[in-house]
């Protein structure tokens, strides 16, 4: 009989690409989330799955709705073994918006207080009801996740990822 | 125990989201269950505020029980709706209020006591945490 700890050491490695963009009228981010949760939940503790679901949630969502060229295509990469959880989106994106992610999570990575972070950024986008840029500080602040982007034109490439030494 | 107020959010014609308020007492139950992915959740629970709003002050409310632990997923859009469901309670019953939530969810254990505003004295004074297992 194969124990929950044997089977937290599985590991998993999925990629998905998705072109053009313009053809992805559903809740893509969604059906993705939702279906790595049931995947690496099958493995993994309730915790690492869920987490998976809101970081690919959160990424690819990010990355449908911020991309210019509705030709282009949209990549995530999911990687987990017993050690590490891994998720990575490559979306077209120009200089500027690469700019302002890098920028965004640099400042993600700087604050020492990321739960005031969250909370201040939070109740200030909520007196304009404003969508979008909460997304990235949740998956740092509540999930846990470290944050990395970089540019290899025309693509932006954002990491996120986590240790899973003890959540397994 | 009568339902006081029900909202919902349809996606591609199915419930994915639901939040009932019910009175037993003078407790004032409001569970929520499903997930919250849409963009923007007011176009379907903007109803359900107006609800809760208006019938709230009408009941002998002393108590307020939250339960999430049948809230699967909430994205980031979905915060604003929470905190406003649960502000407008918090503000209109002034009695202790129970959170149910799941131990092992990032988001219910982080995030949820920012919306509920858990940080401010008055609120923390009166809340307690009740933790469940996720099965």
């Amino acid at each position: 009989m194969i124990t929950q700890e044997e089977l937290a050491t599985t590991s998993i490695s999925m990629r998905y690409d998705l072109s053009p963009i313009r053809n992805i009228i559903g809740d893509l981010s969604g059906l993705l989330g939702n279906f790595s949760d049931e995947l690496i939940g099958a493995f993994y503790s309730k915790t690492v799955s869920k987490k998976a679901n809101i970081v690919i949630t959160e990424l690819v969502n990010n990355a449908v709705v911020n991309s210019p060229n509705s030709d282009g295509k949209i990549t995530l990469e999911i990687m987990i073994n017993k050690d590490l959880l891994r998720i990575r989106v490559t979306n077209v994106a120009n200089r500027s918006q690469y700019r302002t992610v890098r920028d965004h999570i640099k400042m993600i990575n700087s604050t020492g207080d990321l739960r005031k972070l969250l909370a201040d950024t939070i109740r200030e986008r909520r007196k304009d009801r404003m969508r979008g840029g909460l997304g990235l500080i949740r998956l740092a602040a509540e999930n846990k996740f470290s944050l990395s982007a970089r540019y290899r034109a025309p693509y932006l490439i954002v990491d996120s990822q986590i240790g899973l030494g003890g959540l397994s | 125990m009568k339902v006081l107020a029900y909202g919902e959010i349809m996606d591609g014609g199915i419930s994915v989201f639901s939040s009932v308020a019910k009175v037993d007492a003078d407790l004032l139950i409001v569970s929520f269950g499903g997930s919250i992915r849409i963009d923007n959740p007011y176009k379907y629970l903007e109803q359900y505020l107006a609800e809760l709003d208006q019938l709230i002050p009408k009941e002998e409310i002393g108590r307020i029980e939250f339960d999430f632990k049948e809230l699967d997923f909430c994205n980031s859009n979905g915060f604003y709706i929470i905190m406003d469901i649960t502000e407008l309670i918090i503000d209109a019953i002034k009695g202790p209020i129970k959170i149910k939530r799941l131990k092992d969810d990032d988001w219910q254990q982080e995030t949820l006591p920012i919306l509920l505003n858990v940080d401010e004295p008055e609120i923390e004074a009166r809340t307690t945490f009740e933790e469940f297992a996720d099965i």
